[in-house]
């Protein structure tokens, strides 16, 4: 009976033992936040928290660098799906006059530095995605989807983009939205072929190759605290002054001035020519595929012909030849520069949709607000 | 548009005789949203023995004014004996800045609390010696953390005494300001909307949104001016000097540029450009899902 129960545990014994080995990892995470700290990137992100003073820091990068695009890192961590952004800092733009080989290598010793100084603040130095400006919602460009795409390769969870748009910050209205690159995109992109059958396969389209996530706010005590003083009216306000710093903002009842309009039909007409252009590119390619190809393919069959007449005299076949070193068949085009282009002019698009709708309403209000006066 | 309670300390401008040498007081500081909270956000980060950080402010300096843009932190240890400053970490820091915005040059620095004594005298010396000839602007944050008013003071310094010593200073306010320009101002809205969120938290809105919640305001204080009108008719209040010149300046400013007939003609004519404009951006997008999902069939 002893024995066999000895046994019995022995033999229990190994299973067990090699399976609690692992559990009491070297953590000295408590239990209570083991199911929210994912060390193993288990769990996906599905909301980014912004930090008040990134949402500053970007507004104030995007205002200062103008027309071109304001481009900068953020750093922050993830706990329980949710990412918070807590701090970032912009990367430098780098004009033409620099060579290109020697920016990339420069672009990245001033990310290690700034990195190490924001670490030595104890400050948060997790590189989890990017930011960028844009103007017009036309956020589509090959050098942010290249850029994310590398992101999503290396960071933890792939981290994400932030894209910021100044055209609506004029309008009164600070826009964040938050995305990261679909799979389609990113398998698509790791058999590093756009061309149509690709897309086929993938059901790539433009609103495809991204996945928006949902974006919040979410200041720090301490500055909600300052905000709220901010909004306060001041104790000895009388009427003549100004009863807080931040008094009602009215800059989303004014009526968009005619240039943001043109410049967006503008911007909008630009973006379309470049398609047109893109699109006629393609198609050149695609033609000169097809021309190498019926003079690939007539050759062969001139070819079969001859020995199919040698074969009848009683000569020998002629030998097989490689007709693809003899035409050389150009690589089928990519469309992805086509699709991004589509995907501004539908942003464009959009914006100008938007913004009409908004100027509607405004319009009927200082109608109504004038004929009651 | 002071921040915080106001200073009830004496403007003094710098004695006339020093500044043949140096150069005059700036009338005025602005301070940009985004260092400000970089600022709070540094003491919000700072180490359990550190009872303030300190920093160095960059901006722009024009004759009158100095505007500060952006802030970054400065290590530093404070005793009671010595203080110590992290110049190299400062000289790093401004140098990666330099390459992202090379107009925002050293105007002075910052500490948290009110507390000026005689390290703050001598940090504000060392940052007078960088930005020289120009004077360092030293600006103060109380945070309310240790229950005090929060609120942000500026000073210049000035040196006391017959033979100027550079623990001895004295620190001159400046009025400051906060500045923000006119696009950023709907960011600072979207802080405010989280500070008053029941969870802190608020998502950024849609252009209607936010037109929504301004008419909404306005027509609040429609009905606020309206109730005040009603009760001083009645006899109830007693109606203010002041508000009635207001009230009437803003009514006559309003509408006699558009009489009724121009601004008939106006908004018809408006209203098919906006109509216009939204009939082609909804025309355009239809035609680019169309040509997307067209490029997919072979």
């Amino acid at each position: 009976m002893a024995t066999s129960m000895a046994a019995a545990i022995a033999a229990s014994l190994p299973a067990p033992t090699a399976q609690a080995a692992p559990t009491p990892a070297p953590t000295e995470i408590p239990q209570s936040m083991q199911k929210v700290i994912d060390v193993e990137a288990e769990i996906p992100v599905e909301t980014v928290q912004l930090d008040g003073m990134v949402v500053m820091k970007i507004m104030k990068h995007a205002r200062d660098t103008g027309s071109s695009t304001a481009t900068g890192l953020l750093l922050g961590i993830d706990l329980d799906g949710t990412l918070e952004v807590s701090n970032s800092f912009p990367l430098p733009t780098y004009g033409d006059d620099d060579e290109k080989g020697s920016s990339r290598p420069s672009g990245a010793r001033y990310q290690a530095n700034m990195l190490r100084l924001i670490k030595d603040v104890q400050s948060d130095d997790t590189v989890v995605g990017f930011y960028q400006s844009t103007s017009m919602g036309a956020f589509f460009a090959q050098s942010l989807v290249e850029l994310q795409a590398v992101h999503q390769e290396r960071l933890r969870h792939g981290g994400i983009v932030i894209v910021h748009d100044t055209n609506q910050a004029i309008r009164a209205n600070a826009t964040f939205r938050a995305f990261r690159l679909t799979p389609a995109y990113m398998e698509a992109l790791k058999k590093d072929k756009f061309g149509t059958q690709s897309l086929v396969k993938h059901e790539l389209i433009f609103s495809r190759i991204f996945a928006e996530i949902p974006v919040t706010i979410k200041n720090s005590s301490l500055l909600n605290a300052f905000m709220n003083t901010l909004t306060t009216p001041a104790p000895q306000s009388s009427l003549s002054a100004n009863p807080s710093i931040l008094s009602p903002p009215f800059a989303a009842l004014d009526l968009d001035a005619p240039s943001l309009v043109t410049r967006n039909l503008e911007s909008l007409l630009e973006t379309m020519e470049a398609h047109k252009n893109e699109e006629s590119n393609v198609a050149y390619a695609l033609r000169q595929i097809a021309r190498e190809k019926a003079k690939a393919d007539a050759y062969v069959a001139k070819r079969k012909e001859e020995s199919a007449v040698r074969v009848a005299q009683g000569l020998a076949p002629l030998p097989e030849e490689d007709v693809t070193r003899l035409f050389r068949i150009p690589p089928e085009p990519s469309r992805l520069e086509g699709m991004l282009l589509l995907g501004q002019i539908d942003g464009q698009a959009k914006n100008l949709d938007v913004a009409a709708s908004a100027n509607l309403v405004k319009m009927y209000a200082a109608r109504a607000g004038a004929s009651s006066a | 548009m002071a921040i915080g309670t106001s200073s009830s300390a004496i403007y003094l401008q710098p004695s006339t005789a020093a500044t043949s040498t140096t150069q005059r007081a700036p009338a005025i500081v602005t301070v940009h949203p985004a260092a400000l909270f970089s600022i709070l956000d540094h003491f919000l980060r700072r180490s359990d023995s550190q009872e303030r950080v300190i920093g160095t402010l960059l901006g722009t300096r024009t004759e009158r004014e100095v505007e500060i843009r952006s802030a970054f932190p400065v290590l530093h240890s404070e005793t009671d004996e010595q203080i110590a400053l992290d110049m190299d970490y400062h000289t790093q820091m401004l140098e990666m800045h330099h390459k992202v915005a090379p107009k925002e040059v050293v105007v002075g620095w910052y500490s948290t609390g009110s507390k000026l004594d005689m390290y703050t005298a001598l940090i504000h010396n060392y940052y007078t010696n960088q930005v020289a000839p120009h004077q360092a602007i030293h600006l103060s944050v109380t945070t309310g953390v240790q229950g005090d008013t929060p609120g942000v003071k500026t000073y210049v310094g000035s040196p006391v005494g017959a033979i100027p010593k550079p623990e001895n200073c004295l620190f001159v306010p400046v009025p400051c300001e906060l500045r923000y320009h006119d696009s950023e101002r709907s960011g600072l809205d979207l802080l405010a909307n989280a500070a008053k969120a029941p969870n802190h938290t608020v998502a950024p809105q849609q252009d209607l949104e936010v037109l929504e919640k301004s008419l909404r305001d306005v027509v609040d204080m429609l009905d606020r001016v309206l109730t005040y009108v009603r009760s001083v008719l009645a006899g109830e209040t007693e109606g203010n000097v002041a508000v009635g010149r207001y009230l009437m300046d803003t009514l006559s400013a309003a509408t006699p540029a558009l009489d009724k007939g121009r601004l008939e003609q106006l908004f018809n004519s408006h209203l098919q450009d906006t109509l216009m404009m939204s009939y082609l951006g909804n025309l355009v997008r239809s035609q680019v899902e169309v040509s997307s999902r067209l490029a997919l069939l072979t």
